[in-house]
């Protein structure tokens, strides 16, 4: 490996705090093997789904078209502007990053009935939905954002979903904590690495595991944040979103979020599927494999949702600049923003609750602008880290926080 | 003279027109069996035009895409979708019809 891609690797390292451990010994087993990293689906930006009611996929046709971007029937961003301004993004305003097809009812069954196992445990077992309600029971607010989401702005060709700011959602999720699982089943074996989950929804597909299965390890320490959901801001789990039953990784990208979940295994080595050794993987552009580290941790980040190019003109006077500030897996503890491209910043506040640190914290400025046109920025800080100004560039355009692609142009009349 | 000159002219550009609707014609439905059997596009993906009702891809019918966009697909592929032409499983000229196919057959 070059200087340049050492380099280059270390400052995804530091940009991502990956697990060391791990990637040093996904470099040493992986090297070598041939590789074709991606994921998301179609680039298609100017996507025109005339199926289904008011436009929409018939499996999510509750949702509210109003407040989406469609780019495919599997990749559906939410508005800037409709992410909520209460906090949390409503089911009906909250994208869609499908990897398998939705499993349907009937593919379902008894909800209550769907197994999950766990595995890589003192005394491995199975439970049903009925019997994890009765080991456990949390609520937690975390952010569901996909590895790609900011891809829209990275200028090389890269395919997948031009999501902007839109693959990103604040949900509250009920279920049991996995520790209390854990638990259940004698504590984890002593030589476990890694957390992997595994989806269900390539069954119906046919297609082999080792392509289509959705199965992603995480480091171990995330079980003690991890839950298994049943429930989506206050009602089941809908199937579109991997009801009935989903693992929940707070501050890890949406891929680790493993929908239709059907086992849970602690494990000493990374899962050999596709979706993990060589899809999401952050290397740099014209390179790809699974030696590069794997889209985990999130890093800090915000936005504006109001007001936006997508909001039409502002008029003069008394504005409010309003946005979310996530912190990734630390609290997101301070944001500024600039009405002047980045040349002066000033401190907004946080405002409503803090649902704690897995969740963005809504934050607004109060400012006065006569007519012109302005580029408003958010910068956000966890403390050790703080957004850049550029992106990181790479090859399939993940893990983008850089606040100046995320800036927005507005004019004041 | 004139009248044959230009009717000449007419002739000839309605061969070339046949022509080149003959070669689009044929790459067409070269690129539908392709779509259907030598790569099997059909298993994962809904596209009226080649009677397919996959699931597991986007639906075809649903979005608007140019030729060069399909051929980096299907050349590099993503994620559950294979590298066609990095692992060698179609030729470079198969690309390029089911790409011209596909382009001209998805958004309808």
């Amino acid at each position: 490996m070059s200087e340049m891609e050492v380099g280059y690797m270390k400052k995804i390292k530091n940009k991502l705090n990956v697990n060391r451990r791990n990637f040093l010994s996904g470099t040493a087993a992986l090297a070598g093997l041939a590789a074709t990293a991606s994921v998301v689906p179609i680039t298609i930006s100017n996507a025109n789904h005339k199926e289904g009611t008011k436009g929409l996929p018939n499996f999510i046709s509750w949702k509210n078209r109003d407040a989406l971007i469609v780019h495919s029937d599997k990749g559906i961003e939410t508005h800037r502007s409709a992410i909520g301004e209460s906090l949390i993004t409503p089911n009906r305003n909250v994208y869609i990053r499908n990897n398998m097809p939705t499993m349907s009812d009937s593919q379902i069954g008894d909800k209550n009935s769907w197994e999950v196992s766990i595995e890589g445990v003192k005394n491995p077992k199975t439970f049903s939905l009925a019997q994890l309600k009765k080991l456990g029971h949390t609520t937690i607010a975390t952010i569901l954002q996909c590895s790609g989401n900011g891809r829209g702005y990275f200028e090389h060709k890269v395919r997948g979903s031009q999501w902007k700011t839109g693959a990103a959602a604040c949900v509250i999720w009920t279920g049991v904590p996995v520790k209390a699982v854990v638990d259940a089943c004698g504590g984890i074996r002593s030589e476990a690495v890694f957390m992997t989950s595994a989806g269900v929804d390539h069954v119906p597909t046919g297609l082999a595991p080792k392509k289509a299965m959705v199965e992603r390890s995480v480091p171990k320490k995330v079980y003690l944040d991890a839950i298994l959901a049943w429930e989506m801001n206050g009602v089941p789990l809908p199937n579109a979103h991997g009801g009935p039953l989903r693992m929940v990784t707070p501050g890890y990208f949406g891929i680790n979020n493993v929908k239709h979940l059907g086992k849970v295994a602690f494990t000493t080595k990374e899962s050999a599927v596709k979706y993990m050794k060589t899809s999401y993987r952050i290397s740099p552009i014209g390179k790809k494999g699974p030696q590069y580290p794997s889209c985990w941790e999130m890093p800090v980040k915000s936005w504006i949702t109001r007001p936006t190019d997508e909001t039409g003109t502002v008029k003069a006077g008394k504005v409010q600049i309003v946005g979310v500030a996530m912190g990734g897996t630390r609290k997101v503890r301070s944001v500024k923003v600039s009405v002047d491209g980045g040349k002066s910043w000033k401190r907004a506040r946080f405002v409503g609750p803090d649902l704690g640190k897995f969740a963005w914290r809504q934050f607004a400025l109060e400012t006065t602008l006569s007519s012109g046109t302005y580029n408003i920025a958010s910068l956000a800080s966890n403390g050790p880290d703080k957004q850049p100004k550029l992106r990181m560039e790479n090859r399939r355009g993940y893990a983008h926080n850089g606040w100046m692609d995320h800036s927005v142009n507005i004019t004041v009349v | 003279m004139k009248i044959s000159k230009f009717l000449l002219i007419i002739l000839f550009s309605f061969t070339i027109y046949i022509q080149n609707l003959s070669a689009d014609d044929a790459k067409m439905l070269k690129g539908l069996e392709i779509f259907n059997e030598t790569a099997g596009c059909a298993a994962c993906h809904i596209l009226k035009a080649a009677g397919s009702e996959g699931n597991v891809g986007p639906n075809l019918d649903t979005v608007s895409l140019t030729v060069e966009s399909v051929k980096e697909m299907v050349t590099y592929g993503l994620g559950v979708m294979p590298a066609y032409g990095e692992e060698g499983i179609l030729t470079k000229e198969e690309i390029d019809i089911v790409s011209f196919y596909v382009a001209n057959s998805a958004g309808k």
